[in-house]
């Protein structure tokens, strides 16, 4: 396998996705197939230059700057799971509720 | 139609028809909701409008404000979006009723409809197959005649692969062609609405209302709305290249003999058909499945159970809450492109994946340039290498399932218009031919389109 268990679970974590034990067998043999698959892109030169594509217009047009609020048909509070005066309300971060308040490390 | 009484006729047949294929479950509108919604829109629209009356059926990762926006996925169910998509704007001001709301692959990530969170489209033809995906919805209705016209959307080949499945036509238009205001993202720099028809007209009228310059996407060209090319006599000064990358020796049989038969058909129109080389082709698929898990991984990081949809209780701290509410909001095949793209993106990975997808991505742009700048005007392949496959067949094999979109994506990735039209059949299945065209010259593929479409029978064994 050219993805380990391991790697599935850091990635996991990087992309904020739990992922259930049971998922990971085949996650990972999935995954490094996929990885393996895409690895075929080595066989091109690392030296190689080309000029990189952009896909659409060649230069970003720019709107004046100015603040034109866009007129929304329902209020985020329609949209978010938990909304107060004009808040989106979320759980309290961990190290918070354990009151050290310190950064969380990972 | 002129008037409002047909308008009002019109959306109540429009009603009876899709309640008829119910069964192929490729409408997430339910009938009532959707009864109510297409009259009050009959009694609305301007009869002014050239699309006046014409039902358009839109894919569920386009938002509309009436009807949810769910792309699919559960993480988004019941989400009703605060506004229109330009394309969906511009349908209503022509006078187009929205049908209601397609199935799809979740979050348009998959090319058989079997990855929506709820449950697989049908094939229109044979229950027991997929309609391709990931608008699979939009092609299976349009399949089944239930409507005229559907939107779609395509990243790497969702509306080409699912229209030739369906035996229906489907455009891509050239990136920046149409506006992605409204359209939830997947892979921004590849994300196009694209539209099916029952026959070019129909698609093509419905792409010109909906393309044009939109100052709400910044990726959209300062160009007018793409104009309709008149159905030409015959292909007369046309050259169409042929990629041999695209015509393997493995290549479905039957698929090769419609094609080939529609070569002959070109050829007897008057156009000069010659073999080309698009030599990085066979990096397309693991190009583009570097670039659009990257994409996506960022595109969906906005999905964390704090601004859309439902929250998945048991979160003790906000960063549980993240991880609990993707990985139960999110099917499979999406954990699965986001991790992907996330691993490709990370620390000591970025320069052996990501960075070798780009520089491959703009060889294969180059690769198109080349061959336009000597004389091509249009390529022709098969859409798909083969007929409709049977549900579960590539479920178990994400690689498998990813070859199907090989001869789609690489317009994505070139940025460049393509459309699908039907060119025969191998055993009642509908086969699709893809004509490519030049960034902006959708007018010349269409006009092309028109001229082989009335001539193929695309009904017919190959």
């Amino acid at each position: 396998m050219s993805v380990t268990r391991e790697e599935v679970l850091r990635i996991a974590q990087l992309a904020e996705l739990h992922v259930e034990e049971e998922q990971l067998p085949a996650l990972v043999e999935q995954m490094s197939r996929i990885i393996d698959y895409v690895a075929q892109l080595s066989q091109l030169p690392a030296g190689e230059t080309v000029k990189p594509f952009l896909a659409g217009p060649d230069a970003a047009r720019f709107r004046p700057d100015e603040v034109k609020p866009i007129p929304l048909a329902r209020p985020p509070a329609d949209m978010a799971p938990a909304f107060k005066e004009g808040y989106f309300l979320v759980p309290k971060l961990e190290q918070f509720e354990q009151g050290n308040g310190a950064a969380e490390e990972e | 139609m002129t008037t409002v009484a047909e308008a009002v006729a019109t959306a109540r047949a429009t009603v009876e028809r899709l309640t008829k294929v119910k069964r192929l479950h490729g409408l997430l509108t339910p009938t009532t909701e959707l009864r109510k919604s297409l009259l009050q829109q009959a009694q609305a629209a301007h009869p002014s409008g050239v699309l006046y009356g014409m039902p358009v059926v839109v894919k569920d990762n386009i938002c509309t404000l009436d009807f949810t926006t769910t792309c699919g996925s559960k993480v988004l169910e019941g989400w009703r979006a605060p506004y229109d998509a330009t394309a969906v704007a511009r349908l209503r001001a022509a006078g187009a009723l929205i049908a209601g709301k397609s199935n799809c692959d979740e979050f348009a990530m998959g090319s058989s409809t079997e990855h929506s969170a709820y449950g697989r489209v049908l094939h229109p033809l044979d229950k027991t197959r997929v309609p391709g995906g990931s608008s699979g919805g939009s092609a299976a209705l349009v399949g089944a005649g239930a409507v005229p016209a559907a939107l779609g959307s395509e990243t790497g080949g969702s509306v080409r692969q699912p229209a030739a499945f369906c035996g229906v036509v489907g455009i891509k238009p050239t990136y920046g062609r149409v506006s992605r205001y409204g359209l939830v993202a997947f892979g921004s720099s590849l994300d196009q609405i694209g539209v099916f028809g029952r026959s070019v007209h129909d698609a093509a009228r419905v792409l010109s209302v909906i393309s044009g310059r939109d100052p709400r996407d910044a990726t959209c060209e300062d160009r007018d709305p793409l104009r309709l090319p008149t159905v030409p006599e015959s292909l007369q000064g046309f050259v169409i290249g042929l990629p041999k990358e695209y015509f393997p020796a493995e290549l479905d049989p039957a698929v090769r003999r419609a094609c080939d038969r529609a070569i002959r058909m070109m050829r007897e129109l008057g156009a000069a058909v010659r073999e080309v080389s698009l030599p990085h082709t066979p990096y397309a698929v693991p190009t583009y499945y570097v670039i659009a898990p990257a994409e996506a991984s960022s595109n969906l990081a906005r999905y964390d159970g704090v601004r859309y949809g439902p929250r998945f209780n048991g979160a003790t701290d906000l960063r549980s809450l993240y991880r609990s509410t993707r990985g139960q909001g999110f099917g499979p095949e999406v954990r699965r492109r986001i991790l992907v793209g996330t691993y490709v993106l990370s620390s000591g990975y970025y320069d052996a994946y990501y960075r070798r997808a780009q520089q491959m991505r703009a060889l294969i742009a180059q690769d198109f340039r080349n061959v336009f700048d000597r004389g091509v005007d249009l390529l022709f392949t098969p859409t798909v290498p083969s007929p409709a496959f049977k549900a579960g067949e590539k479920l178990a094999d994400p690689i498998a399932m990813y070859m199907s979109d090989i001869f789609t994506v690489t317009a994505n990735l070139a940025g460049l218009p393509a459309i699908s039209l039907p060119i025969g059949r191998v055993k009642g299945l509908p086969i699709g031919g893809q004509l490519i065209g030049q960034a902006f010259l959708e007018d010349e593929m269409i006009e092309a389109a028109y001229a082989l479409e009335r001539v193929v029978p695309a009904t017919d064994e190959a």
